[in-house]
């Protein structure tokens, strides 16, 4: 696998999309910041008003972070199909579990590193602008930041997994990018829906967009959600990994 | 008695109802250049697919280097390089960076790639992307690519596909340098018997997902007879002629045209009786059947089975 990660390295040094989706990461908490700038902030309808909630511009910016990831992981996955360079390397004799577990590797790899740039960024610059201040009602800031931060990054890769599994199934980037941008919608706007219900409201707590969208991460009674959050998140990635694979180790590469 | 490198035993593969391969057997031995011809969807990718662990068999066995399962199958596909159907390349990276990629999935040094770009007559193209390259060049990168890891067995589909006569001829070139200075085996697909004759040392033809005939370079020497051709425009006169020379072996292709398949050495002789008979005789000369004709003649054959 250390060799697959090796060829990727290569590949994506060159790559534009890398560059863009990293480009993309810098500019959104930047803009953010300037566009705030001269209102007064409510956290409520923000999330984000100053550098402590900085931390939680995953929350802020989700459905954005969702839309990059994907239309990157669609290109990233389906131009190798497309291209037929899947072929040069399966037929080297590499197993396609350690292929399929490659490109999820890069893919999370990626979001975390674009993630890290963006809560970094959305910290400092809300910092200088609003001050560093606090989060209502957090007395232990930096073991709140952990936690906010690790689930909130969870339940993003969790995502990133559901569209590495759409994108080796669907073999082509324009058909992964409609049903990436379709589960999306679906199961984070959708489950508006459920939440409606009474009989089926359970069910929207098991799609971890559902989170990412309703929940409020500076909400303190809020956290005592997030262990369910982070198991949601890695019977996701678990799922969708195990699912994903056993599929592609029965696709016929053309 | 040289090591067999591919062994497939009746391999069968069913798209829906249709049969991409039906019991399909080839045994290929070091140092041999094996050409499979068909037409297009006779079935010749599909089985370089299944050799290359790209698609899943219904049927059969494939044995790699003496290796059999899935474990040893992966291992065997180590030391094999392929190009199917069109150059799978990175378009936005360079030659180097491409065989650099290739080089890091193959677990290999990247030492070759020099010598490589030389061999393939790539070395001048520096900072070029290869979505700018000529089909002859992606063609040739495709190939340098799939020697990067130093295969014992190199598997290529319709390498000439899309190139001129001198990219055709170079590539020819290419084939026959890898086999004779790298001692390399090869199997190669085309749909032109043609093309394939002038390299090739074995040849297997696939029709409709089955194997119809496989021949050697000296079997398709003698199944392509060679014959007189002779072109008049009294042929019942000539065959009155031929009949008093004790000429059996013709055949009257149309009001026109004889082809005589014996007595090839007699060709002045023959040419002497018919003119002194009267005939005009407007052509005569050996020729040997077209290749064509005969992978016709026996995919027809086949058809009417």
């Amino acid at each position: 696998m250390f060799n697959l990660l090796t060829a990727e390295k290569i590949k994506l040094l060159r790559s534009k999309k890398v560059w863009i989706v990293l480009g993309l990461f810098v500019i959104i908490p930047i803009y953010q910041a300037l566009e705030s700038k001269s209102s007064s902030l409510k956290q409520v309808l923000e999330t984000v008003v100053n550098g402590a909630t900085g931390i939680l511009m995953m929350e802020k910016n989700g459905f954005a972070i969702l839309l990059i990831v994907s239309a990157f992981i669609s290109f990233f996955i389906g131009e190798e199909f497309q291209n037929g360079t899947i072929r040069n390397v399966l037929s080297l004799g590499r197993s396609r579990t350690q292929y399929y577990l490659t490109k999820l590797a890069v893919a999370s790899l990626l979001a975390v590193v674009g993630i890290l740039i963006m809560t970094a960024l959305g910290i400092v610059t809300y910092t200088s602008l609003h001050g560093f201040g606090e989060v209502a009602g957090i007395h232990d800031y930096f073991s709140y930041a952990f936690k906010a931060f690790g689930t909130l990054l969870l339940l993003i890769l969790a995502n990133v997994s559901i569209y590495v599994m759409i994108s080796f199934q669907s073999k082509s980037s324009a058909v992964s990018l409609i049903w990436s941008f379709l589960y999306t919608i679906a199961t984070g706007f959708g489950a508006g829906i459920f939440l409606q219900t009474e009989h089926f409201k359970f069910i929207t707590f098991w799609f971890t967009e559902a989170f990412l969208f309703y929940s409020d991460f500076a909400n303190p009674a809020e956290i005592s959600l997030y262990p369910r959050m982070v198991l949601v998140s890695l019977l996701t990635i678990v799922i969708s990994s195990t699912i994903g694979i056993l599929l592609f180790k029965r696709t016929d590469i053309k | 008695m040289p090591e067999t490198i591919l062994k497939a035993t009746n391999i069968s593969k069913k798209y829906g109802k249709h049969n991409a391969l039906h019991k399909v057997s080839i045994e290929i031995k070091r140092g041999m250049i094996y050409g499979l011809i068909g037409e297009n969807g006779a079935g010749k990718s599909t089985f370089m697919r299944t050799v290359m662990g790209l698609i899943t068999i219904d049927e059969g066995e494939i044995e790699l280097f003496g290796e059999t399962g899935i474990t040893g199958l992966q291992r065997a596909r180590r030391k094999m390089g392929q190009s199917i159907e069109t150059p799978a390349l990175y378009p936005d990276l360079t030659a180097r960076e491409n065989l650099r990629v290739q080089a890091a999935n193959g677990g290999v040094s990247e030492r070759e790639i020099d010598s490589l770009l030389r061999l393939m007559n790539l070395s001048h193209t520096g900072k070029k992307r290869t979505k700018n390259f000529s089909l002859g060049m992606r063609q040739r990168l495709a190939i340098a690519c799939a020697l990067v890891t130093n295969p014992e067995f190199l598997i290529l589909d319709e390498p000439t596909n899309g190139l001129d006569p001198s990219g055709i001829v170079e590539m020819r070139e290419i084939i026959q340098r890898l086999v004779t200075e790298r001692g390399m085996t090869v199997l190669l697909s085309s749909h032109l018997l043609d093309e394939l004759s002038q390299v090739a040392t074995h040849y297997g033809i696939l029709h409709d997902g089955k194997l119809i005939k496989e021949l050697s370079q000296d079997e398709l020497t003698n199944e392509t007879r060679q014959y007189i051709e002779l072109e008049t425009s009294e042929v019942q006169t000539a065959v009155v002629v031929l009949n008093e020379l004790g000429i059996r072996d013709y055949e009257v292709i149309n009001g026109m045209e004889i082809n005589i398949f014996e007595r090839l050495d007699d060709v002045a002789l023959i040419n002497r009786s018919l003119v002194l008979a009267g005939v005009n005789v407007m052509r005569i000369g050996a020729s040997r059947q077209k290749l064509e004709d005969y992978f016709l003649q026996l995919t027809e054959g086949s058809r009417h089975v």
